[in-house]
């Protein structure tokens, strides 16, 4: 038993050696601290013997510490909003940049082509702060863009930041604006890897431009798509907090449609701080992350075992 | 080729069609493209206006397109701190570039490991790779780990390890590496008789530039953007990164406005933090840069894109 | 199935690493207590104390403590190395490194950045009542009193608090432009009532003007003490029942939500109140006319400069001692200190030696500031390189006064405090430990309709209810009454002595 090991740690030296420096990488960074996840079942004190002896002698609490994500009227709330805006980020995501990358890969002229990539990547530069401020010289009630077009055709000024109607569609559409650009730079690379002769070889057989995306393009991205698509899964139950604190202005009255898990656990332990109950929120998601990449890897396996992502 | 031969001109002029999409099509794609890139560049065109509004204007005005007054004020301010600014720009050049390759080197190595098939543990370390990406055991023990196992504290390293693995990244390039690298090109370096990094290197690279080139711009950009392992890991002032920076001041000024009521933090705070209008200002200066290294990057899409056709 | 073997095989490893990674720490700061405790008995090797403080980071801090040092090590043997984390980052890092076990020996505190009271409760700082009798006799002859008794949490002393305001007294602030221009009577205004006229005036004549200026912090002032601030659980002040109640469901909070709503209907609030996080833009402009701010004496002055207009102020309230004015800056000994002892005998010179105060504040003589009186300093130009916030760096009276400042300004610091009225609960802290679940429910609530109701942008008739319900529903009720227990359990300890 323990010479077919050895023999096959020999045989896959050179592959060892290739992963050893980032699976070290892992350990220290990724795997060492998972120890702190003990707190969530801790109500921690700090004690002057360092970390881990307070974590260890600090008081057990079971399951104490995850109450307060379910036991309110704002559990259903959280939930809800945060899973409904990640599955539309994460659709509409995809469909948007694949388009996008894909139109560009078309575009005749490559110097306008990348002209556009370059203005398409700027808004990932802005914090949420700025794009907060941005979206307020849009909606600002007195003074803001919108509301001026639409005095100017005779309409009555709407009260952007206190009415839910509209906020599900502007998150959505801050979301695609500011991430786009970015992630169909993936796609972009994963077009231009695609052996141009395919395309050559249904040319010849006669086959329009449209069919060729169809029948090409498309199937060769699969794979990249499936892999993005399943990490997006495992990031589900986490929202992106600036999203849905700065550019709604934190304004209560918009909570029905702006508040998630993320804000809800910011604005609960403002005042407290409990260590426990915040690795309790963050132990939460990773599951809950956890088992659905679980579950959809498996049934990715199922169909097509190299799209897998394990 | 005999096929166009017997349908004729019709299909000559239908042949070129097929490299390119047709007149009408590329209007229309230009214009999405355009005025989407117009949507995203436009903000930015209004932050670098901003920098550029007197404060006062813009205190009774608010933001305007056109404002009624210009001024040059917030630059004049941001740079009167003068070598902090360029310390600043040092740190952040000096990460980017020494971290973006750093990582570029681990991802490749990594995900190429367990790209391949005849690698016996790929699954296991997939697996360990994948695992990473959905717990994370918080910031506290990290901290720890850094600190009291590392010793990383002050040191720029605290800047660039904790960014440089990814197991988002590793997935990607593996699959790209699979769906782009073709097994017959690394059975023939084995027939060849070159060693696994030998083949790696002057077989697989070549052919995952667009790939790795991909990798390198998310990693160049985290890097750039990085804030918060600097807020983290660094007192020194003169090892503080750009977005850093600016971030001190964004959440500073939040800090103040939450404590307006306690008069001791309010008149304290009076001590100048900068304006709106020289916030703008160190934006435009921390974003400027890493837009012109972006079309580095996408040279060597095009560049990978060409070695990879004259390989086949 | 092995390859779940194997990843069980690792994680045992990992747990192992980090045990050893455990023992290393901790074996590690053995050596250092053992070598400190050495040094301190042969009393030959000054020591060396790290002070984290909160402010914008200095250029020349460390020049500055270089000279420090130099004459602590004269007085009391040790030197100090000050580390300045920036306003916004201060909670979060210092959280952080607490919880790390950073070395540290003083840390800056309060009760609005990294919490003195619930950091207290876990452990972060040194219980300092031995110290304090011990060393600390300058502190309890220099400073008032009240700030002492009313930092105790549990009973306890755990930092030691900057002497400067110590009632907290609301203010109405008046752009004296305009109400010189409108000759408006300023001299009866008191209640929230009280300056509707005014506003009416201001809004009549310049309808581009926002007449009350506030942002979404805003609460109108009612007579009671919040046991966690803005938080709904609230005592009432002169009362001597110590009931703890829902502030919404009071009568004084209604009428006052009701005329909240009637300004804002007028026009005199601005649209976006509940959402505006900053008004310093608008108030600069000088289109307004009156705001509520905290005052402390001389603050009329401050004002006025920093907007370049003048500015009156006349009380919205009575100045109140309470528990959140009292912990409004303290410096507290980390519960990890190697040099408890050294670190009180520096709290107590820096807290009674005007030349160290005055070093530490201000900077080198000659350097950063020049003096030009017995108490008198000017600075320099260098001192933009070493610009502190004073209010954080402990006893704010022994500081020399500047150009401008009164003779008399500490003698009115000192008038000021003595007309303060303690709050009926001063002292007292709610230990939440039991109400965490709901108190995380009952903070989202609070944000979800405590803007939008105190800057009047919703019709309490029919918000009230509500958000009286959803408090409710998020378990007020349970909080209220554990803090009600609480705190008859601590008046009835009080009362005994």
């Amino acid at each position: 038993m323990g010479g077919t090991f050895f023999r096959n740690l020999n045989r896959n030296k050179a592959m060892l050696l290739m992963v050893l420096p980032g699976a070290l990488w892992f350990l220290c960074f990724s795997y060492l601290p998972l120890v702190g996840t003990i707190a969530a079942f801790k109500q921690y004190r700090f004690s002057r013997q360092g970390f881990l002896y307070s974590l260890v002698h600090s008081k057990n609490v079971g399951w104490d510490n995850f109450k307060f994500l379910f036991s309110t009227d704002a559990a259903w709330t959280i939930t809800r909003n945060t899973l409904f805006y990640n599955i539309a980020f994460i659709f509409l995501g995809l469909v948007c940049s694949v388009a996008m990358a894909i139109l560009l890969s078309e575009l005749v002229n490559k110097k306008m082509a990348k002209l556009y990539q370059t203005g398409m990547f700027l808004p990932y530069f802005l914090s949420w702060v700025i794009v907060g401020y941005f979206a307020f010289s849009f909606l600002s009630l007195d003074r803001g863009l919108l509301n001026h077009i639409l005095g100017s055709f005779g309409g009555k000024s709407l009260q952007w930041y206190s009415d839910p109607t509209y906020w599900p569609y502007i998150l959505v559409l801050v979301y695609l604006w500011k991430s786009v650009g970015y992630s169909s730079v993936v796609y972009l690379a994963s077009i231009m890897g695609i052996d141009r002769s395919l395309y050559e070889a249904a040319m010849i057989d006669g086959a329009s431009k449209w069919q060729q995306i169809r029948s090409i393009t498309l199937p060769l991205l699969k794979p990249i798509i499936i892999i993005m698509t399943l990490l997006a899964v495992g990031k589900i139950f986490y929202a992106d907090f600036g999203l849905f604190y700065e550019v709604p202005r934190d304004s209560g009255t918009l909570y029905s449609v702006t508040n998630v898990i993320d804000t809800y656990v910011y604005r609960g332990l403002k005042t407290t701080g409990e260590i426990g109950m915040s690795t309790a929120a963050g132990l939460y998601q990773s599951v809950v992350g956890f088992a659905l990449v679980m579950i959809s890897n498996f049934v990715v396996r199922k169909m097509d075992k190299d799209s897998a992502l394990f | 080729m005999s096929n166009v031969q017997v349908s004729g001109v019709a299909v000559k002029t239908k042949k070129r069609n097929f490299q390119q999409i047709t007149k009408g099509w590329n209007v229309i794609f230009n214009l999405i493209a355009g005025i989407f890139a117009f949507l995203c560049v436009f903000p930015f065109l209004f932050v670098v206006i901003i920098s550029f509004t007197d404060e006062k204007t813009l205190a009774t005005d608010g933001y305007r397109i056109i404002p009624a007054k210009w001024s040059l004020e917030a630059y004049r301010y941001v740079f009167q701190t003068g070598d902090t600014l360029l310390r600043s720009y040092g740190v952040t050049i000096l990460v980017t570039v020494i971290g973006t390759i750093v990582s570029l080197i681990m991802i490749s190595l990594y995900a190429y490991a367990i790209s391949r098939r005849s690698f016996a543990y790929r699954r296991f370390f997939s697996l360990f790779a994948v695992f990473t990406m959905l717990f994370s055991g918080g910031m506290i023990p990290t901290y720890i780990v850094v600190t009291q196992l590392l010793h990383l504290k002050d040191s720029v390293w605290a800047l660039i390890l904790p960014l440089a693995m990814n197991a988002f990244y590793i997935m990607i390039l593996r699959t790209f590496y699979l769906t782009s690298v073709p097994d017959a090109i690394i059975e023939s370096g084995k027939i060849d008789g070159a060693g696994e990094f030998r083949i790696f290197l002057r077989l697989v690279l070549p052919l995952s530039l667009p790939g790795l080139a991909t990798i390198g711009l998310f990693s160049t950009l985290g890097y750039w953007n990085d804030w918060f392992n600097a807020l983290l890991y660094i007192d020194d002032p003169n090892k503080v990164p750009l977005q850093s920076m600016l971030m001190r001041i964004e959440s500073s000024i939040q800090f103040i406005q939450q404590n307006s009521a306690n008069s001791s933090i309010s008149l304290a705070a009076l001590q100048s933090l900068p304006q709106d209008t020289a916030r703008m200002a160190m934006v435009v200066l921390a974003t400027v840069p890493i837009i012109f290294a972006y079309p580095f990057f996408q040279r060597y899409f095009v560049q990978g894109l060409t070695v990879g056709s004259v390989k086949e | 199935m092995s390859n779940k073997k194997r990843l069980g095989a690792t994680l045992t490893a990992v747990t192992a690493l980090s045990l050893v990674l455990g023992a290393c720490g901790s074996s590690g700061s053995n050596n250092n207590a053992a070598s400190s405790a050495s040094g301190s008995s042969s009393s030959e090797k000054p020591v060396n104390l790290i002070w984290y403080t909160i402010g914008t980071p200095q250029k020349d801090v460390d020049k500055v403590m270089a000279e420090v040092s130099k004459y602590t090590k004269e007085k009391i043997n040790a030197t100090v190395t000050m580390k300045m984390i920036d306003w916004g980052d201060y909670q979060q890092k210092m959280q952080v490194l607490v919880a790390s076990g950073e070395p540290m020996d003083i840390m800056f505190t309060s009760a609005g950045g990294f919490d003195y009271v619930q950091n207290a409760r876990k452990g972060a700082f040194l219980q300092i009542d031995d110290l304090l009798d011990k060393y600390g006799q300058g502190i309890k002859d220099t400073i008032d009193p009240a700030f002492l008794s009313g930092t105790k949490v549990d009973g306890h002393n755990y930092g030691i608090p900057a002497n400067k305001e110590l009632p907290q007294l609301e203010v109405w602030r008046f752009n004296k432009n305009v109400v010189d221009k409108y000759n408006l009577d300023i001299s009866n205004v008191r209640s929230l009532e009280s300056i509707e006229p005014l506003l009416k005036k201001v809004k009549e004549n310049e309808p581009t003007f926002t007449p009350f200026v506030m942002t979404k912090d805003y609460v109108p002032y009612v007579p009671y003490d919040y046991l966690i601030t803005n938080l709904p659980m609230a005592v009432k002040l002169d009362s001597p029942d110590h009931k703890v109640v829902d502030i919404l469901e009071t009568d004084e909070m209604k009428q006052a939500l009701e005329t909240m709503h009637k300004y804002y209907t007028a026009g005199y609030v601005a649209p976006e109140a509940a959402t505006t996080g900053s008004t310093t833009d608008l108030e600069s402009t000088g289109k307004w006319l009156l705001d509520r701010a905290q005052t402390q004496p001389l603050a009329d002055n401050v004002w006025s400069a920093s907007f370049g207009f003048p500015v009156v102020s006349t009380p919205a309230s009575d100045p109140i001692i309470t528990n959140t004015s009292v912990q409004g800056s303290i410096m507290a000994i980390s519960a990890n200190s190697e040099h408890p002892e050294k670190a009180m005998q520096f709290l107590n010179l820096l807290n009674t030696d005007p030349v160290l105060r005055n070093m530490v504040d201000s900077g080198i003589e000659g350097v950063h500031y020049e003096k030009t009186g017995d108490n008198r300093m000017k600075n320099l130009p260098e001192s933009k390189n070493y610009d502190m916030p004073s209010y954080s760096l402990g006893n704010n009276m022994l500081l020399y006064l500047n150009e401008n400042d009164p003779d008399d300004k500490w003698e009115q610091f000192k008038k000021f405090n003595a007309s303060g009225v303690p709050s009926p609960i001063l002292g007292f802290n709610f230990d939440t430990t039991k109400v965490a679940t709901e108190l995380t429910a009952v903070q989202n609530v609070k944000e979800q309709f405590w803007s939008s109701l105190m800057t009047g942008t919703v019709d309490p008739a029919t918000y009230l209810p509500k958000a009286i319900q959803q408090f409710k529903n998020a378990g007020l009720d349970k909080i209220i009454a554990e803090a009600q227990t609480q705190l008859d359990a601590w008046v009835a300890a009080n009362q005994q002595k």
